[in-house]
């Protein structure tokens, strides 16, 4: 992902009134993550794997911080326990932030998360969006949380096609 | 060997009304319920998620006392987070693990299957070499009263392990209900909301 197209994934997220963010880092949203824990505004925390990230995100928002979980494909299968829990049981919000590997246009074969990353969410009853032009990132990223916070449930945003390469 | 109940008796007798107590599913959260009717308890933590839930509300609340009442099965699903735990090291953070070495333990009059830690494992080594310095194993009800006031008294992270027996041969007699996931986050986010002055649940509008 190109550093200015990452630079609206964080402008989206402190427009949305994001104060905290859990994650394990990922190739694509690398420079995503280098920012958010650089960034004075935003709490950052680095977890070891994507489950760990739900649990701190969730424990976060009963603190008052409106959290965000910046995922991978991947990590959000590893995610998907707690996800589904805290969507199901608890009805927490958090946003959920997901450079869309394996959608169509992925330059790499990934097809695999094309399987798994939306079948996933709609299986937990997790409501997303997917974004397509790097245009629509901040405002996709505000709805999104607007709607997870109102909702008091998880909210997904996806980043892919020209948003993401 | 002494139980979960007796040590978690020692607890309820201990912890202040304001600390928060995040408890994992089972007889943590059995147990809790009955021996404490507090607003500042969060039940059902389930497997994996019960110390890196509390080291996020720390981190939020830094200047709030957060006890995770975890369990070895529990912990071993997301071990990671202890490193996570020291190098964020919140100060206010305590990680108590009820060790009993025991998969389904508590609620078996058999045991379950064993974890890892009732082989060669040993948790507050894996805590201590993971970076959190006040970590330590408490075999009897006088080392634990002595960990836990402690670790409410002075700087954390701390972690307790609680070695205690495989089966809970004792227990609280069943009272009341425990509140449900949804009824509980109600209840402990309005806690921490008047308590901390924080707004958590908002207008149910998108403001919040």
């Amino acid at each position: 992902m190109k550093p200015e197209k990452a630079q609206l994934v964080i402008q989206g997220l402190k427009e949305a009134g994001i104060d905290f963010a859990a994650g394990v880092p990922d190739a694509q949203f690398i420079e995503v993550y280098k920012m958010l824990a650089e960034d004075p505004r935003i709490r950052y925390v680095g977890a070891a794997n994507e489950a760990e990230a739900v649990g701190i995100g969730f424990g976060a928002w009963f603190g008052g911080k409106k959290p965000a979980l910046i995922l991978a494909t991947s990590g959000l299968l590893v995610a998907t326990y707690h996800l589904a829990r805290i969507n199901l049981l608890h009805e927490v919000p958090v946003l959920v932030v997901i450079p869309y590997r394996g959608d169509i246009g992925d330059p790499r074969w990934l097809g695999l998360y094309k399987k798994t990353t939306e079948p996933g969410l709609n299986a937990m009853d997790i409501p997303y969006r997917i974004v397509s032009r790097s245009a629509d990132i901040v405002r996709a990223i505000t709805q999104c949380n607007e709607s997870a916070r109102a909702w008091l449930k998880p909210v997904a945003v996806l980043l892919s096609e020209e948003a993401l390469w | 060997m002494v139980t979960r109940f007796t040590l978690l008796e020692e607890l309820a007798g201990m912890v202040p009304d304001d600390v928060l107590v995040l408890a994992s599913i089972g007889n943590n959260s059995g147990f809790w319920g009955e021996l404490t009717e507090r607003d500042a308890n969060l039940f059902h933590l389930t497997m994996g998620m019960c110390s890196p839930a509390a080291l996020g509300l720390a981190l939020a609340l830094p200047k709030r006392k957060v006890l995770a009442l975890d369990a070895d099965g529990n912990l071993l699903l997301n071990l990671g987070v202890l490193g996570t735990i020291a190098n964020e090291a919140p100060k206010n953070l305590t990680i108590v693990v009820m060790d009993n070495g025991n998969y389904l333990g508590s609620h078996k009059h058999q045991p379950g299957m064993p974890t890892a830690t009732s082989g060669k494992m040993d948790l507050a080594a894996v805590a201590r070499a993971c970076g959190i310095a006040h970590s330590s194993t408490v075999e009897n009800v006088a080392d634990f009263r002595e960990r836990i006031r402690a670790a409410l008294s002075g700087d954390g992270p701390h972690f307790i392990r609680a070695r205690v027996a495989a089966l809970d041969t004792d227990g609280p007699k069943r009272t009341r209900r425990i509140p449900d996931p949804r009824e509980n986050k109600y209840r402990f986010a309005n806690y921490i909301q008047r308590t901390e002055g924080v707004e958590i649940l908002g207008s149910g509008l998108g403001g919040g």
